[in-house]
């Protein structure tokens, strides 16, 4: 289980976004790091550049300037394919909006990343998605049409979606955004759940109540990290991820 | 991914837009059904002509008087006379002729009783039978006695006893031609038509009685069986009628002719590249409306890329590479298309196949055909199309970026 490098590690972070010769700067000399096993919240308000932050650690944006390492290994410098093949493989996402596909079954939303490992038998695919679903407890309703769930269903079958290829890091973008409160806590209860079980979970949020569930929440302003209450909350919780 | 979880995905975004996926094949089904159904066409028109050749034989062959127009400045014998019966004298005694058989057209109605019909009415020798392959039903075909004798007999063709008789036996009874009575002595069989001409609304009558009762000083064509080879008489042919008709032309140049010989060969050849030209041309026309069907399915593509934007980043979210969306789109596009190219070639078969069944009725002799390499090139055709047409949509939602695919409205 013990790696000698850290999960992710962010050294000087820059990401602007260029429009003809402007550069609008989002992400401003950002270091973090970020051990397996933690439950990490993001906040900062909208435009604060915790998005763009997320979408760089889930490898869908490159960064400008600095070094992300993954595991002690860059991954600066990647063309789409390998981009491509890491979100396959060690990232998974659960969006605000749960974007699962319409008309088809949870089943069948649930495998849909495993389409992307040709190499997993038909059979695995299905126990995989099956156990998947069993852990979001929707094991009744794996043939019922997306469009037949609640809001809250939804997105438990979003989280099985991003379970089922066994990722390194699950973010969560938003997860509660569209959710009463009442779904959004059992939401947030999957999640505490999957991180219990050793998950790395990076939650992204403007919530407060939200951010507390995980037990370390970094703040992003304009771009760069006011505070990251890391030691804090792991005191807090009795227990330090880094010493694991 | 596998090319077998793409092509489930393909079908089962077809079936999910049933009716606009067949609206947008509609393009592709008019222009696969039409091209499937011209070469058939075609292939049918071609067989035709192929069967008729086989029923004149090799060495049959025509000459026609040609009507010269204006040459030079000089006017030249023209019409329908250039062809006398002295020549047709000259050409008997050449050596390179088997047979020759003089027609005469003549223009005239025909009566029995109160019934009345306008077949096209021939004299000639009974050597046309021969050259023809006409062959008899009922009663006889006139022979030389009845020639050399002027009689008035006429054998008829099935077509003519329909139009005058009905379910009557006519031979034995008299038929008028220009207010002369003629006795019908024999029906014909049925051959349906030759080089689209009905053979079966015919009445053969001897040529010199067909030369007393229309008065005519020339004749209207004359077919023949050449002795050996059809070239060689074809030559013998002109060489005499050009001395004949003091036509100057070394050069062979068919305008300065006041005749013109054909083989069936050659008919064979003319027909053969009329049909081909016409196939080619009206599958021209029809391919146009595949590339019309092609735009169809780019522009549903487009709508679909632009519908399915979310689908397509999140599929990239969670691994998809670029040619993974690329062929997934690209496939649902050639699927369209396929699926397409094969109800409009069911469709176009059953068209070809409702114009035989009703073409066989007027013109006899007409043969369903199906051109299997036409209709393979259509489904060819078809997947191509989707190629070309869909390879724009599917690049475009292989080339968007994830971020803003999935924050797409």
């Amino acid at each position: 289980m013990t790696s000698s490098h850290p999960l992710i590690e962010l050294k000087h972070l820059h990401k602007s976004y260029f429009n003809g010769d402007m550069e609008t700067p989002v992400l401003y000399d950002v270091n973090l790091v970020i051990h397996k096993g933690e439950f990490v919240s993001i906040m900062g308000p909208s435009g604060s550049g915790k998005s763009t932050l997320m979408h760089i650690l889930g490898f869908l944006d490159t960064p400008t300037k600095g070094t992300f390492l993954l595991q002690g290994k860059s991954a600066g410098t990647m063309d789409d394919d390998a981009l491509a093949a890491v979100r396959a493989t060690r990232v998974s996402f659960v969006f605000q909006a749960f974007n699962l596909l319409p008309r088809t079954t949870v089943l069948q939303n649930v495998m849909l990343p495993l389409l992307y490992h040709p190499t997993i038998p038909d059979a695995e695919r299905l126990a995989r998605s099956q156990k998947a679903i069993d852990l979001v407890g929707l094991t009744e309703r794996a043939q019922y049409l997306t469009n037949q769930l609640s809001g809250g269903q939804q997105q438990r079958v979003a989280i099985a979606r991003a379970l089922v290829t066994s990722p390194d890091i699950i973010f969560a973008d938003e997860p509660t955004g569209n959710l009463d409160s009442a779904s959004g806590g059992l939401v947030m209860a999957t999640l505490q759940k999957l991180h219990k079980e050793g998950h790395t979970i990076i939650l992204v949020t403007h919530e407060r109540r939200t951010a507390e569930h995980a037990e370390r929440i970094i703040h992003i302003l304009d771009g760069k990290i006011q505070s990251d209450s890391k030691d804090f909350k792991r005191i807090l919780a009795g227990t330090s991820s880094l010493l694991k | 991914m596998l090319f077998r979880d793409t092509f489930s995905i393909a079908l089962r975004a077809i079936n999910t837009n049933k009716s606009r996926s067949l609206l947008t094949m509609l393009g592709i089904i008019i222009g696969v059904g039409s091209v499937t159904l011209m070469t058939s066409i075609g292939q049918s028109a071609e067989s035709l002509i192929l069967d008729q050749v086989s029923t004149l034989g090799a060495k049959s062959m025509v000459i026609f008087p040609s009507s010269l127009e204006q040459s030079n400045g000089i006017d030249q014998r023209s019409g329908f006379d250039a062809l006398t019966f002295e020549d047709l004298t000259a050409l008997e005694r050449l050596s390179t002729i088997e047979t020759i058989a003089p027609v005469i057209f003549v223009s005239s109605d025909v009566t029995y009783g109160r019934e009345e019909s306008s077949p096209q009415i021939l004299g000639s020798t009974p050597e046309f039978f021969e050259n023809q392959s006409i062959a008899i039903q009922e009663g006889r075909l006139f022979d030389q006695s009845d020639e050399d004798g002027t009689r008035f007999v006429a054998t008829i063709g099935p077509d003519v006893v329909k139009d005058l008789f009905g379910d009557q036996n006519p031979v034995g009874r008299s038929i008028k031609i220009k207010e002369q009575s003629f006795a019908v002595i024999g029906v014909t069989k049925a051959i349906g038509s030759q080089f689209f001409q009905n053979v079966d609304d015919r009445i053969y009558i001897p040529f010199s009685t067909a030369k007393v009762v229309s008065g005519q000083k020339y004749v209207s064509y004359m077919t023949m069986q050449a002795t050996d080879d059809t070239d060689v008489a074809m030559e013998d042919i002109k060489l005499l009628l050009r001395k004949r008709h003091s036509i100057k032309n070394p050069e062979d140049d068919p305008q300065k002719d006041d005749f013109i010989v054909r083989t069936a060969a050659q008919a064979t050849d003319i027909l053969g590249t009329v049909s081909l030209v016409l196939t080619l041309f009206l599958s021209a026309i029809a391919g146009i409306s595949l590339v019309v069907g092609g735009i169809g399915i780019m522009n549903i593509m487009l709508v679909a890329v632009s519908e399915r934007t979310r689908e397509i980043g999140l599929r990239k979210a969670v691994g998809a590479r670029k040619r993974d969306i690329l062929l997934q789109f690209l496939i649902e596009a050639m699927m369209l298309t396929l699926i397409g190219g094969l109800i409009g070639i069911i469709s176009g078969l059953l068209f070809a196949f409702l114009i035989f069944a009703v073409a066989s009725k007027f013109i006899g002799g007409y043969i369903f055909a199906v051109s299997i390499p036409a209709t393979i090139l259509a489904v060819v055709m078809a997947t191509t199309v989707g190629l070309v047409f869909g390879i724009y949509p599917a690049r475009r939602a292989a080339e968007l970026n994830p971020i803003e695919a999935l924050r797409y409205e």
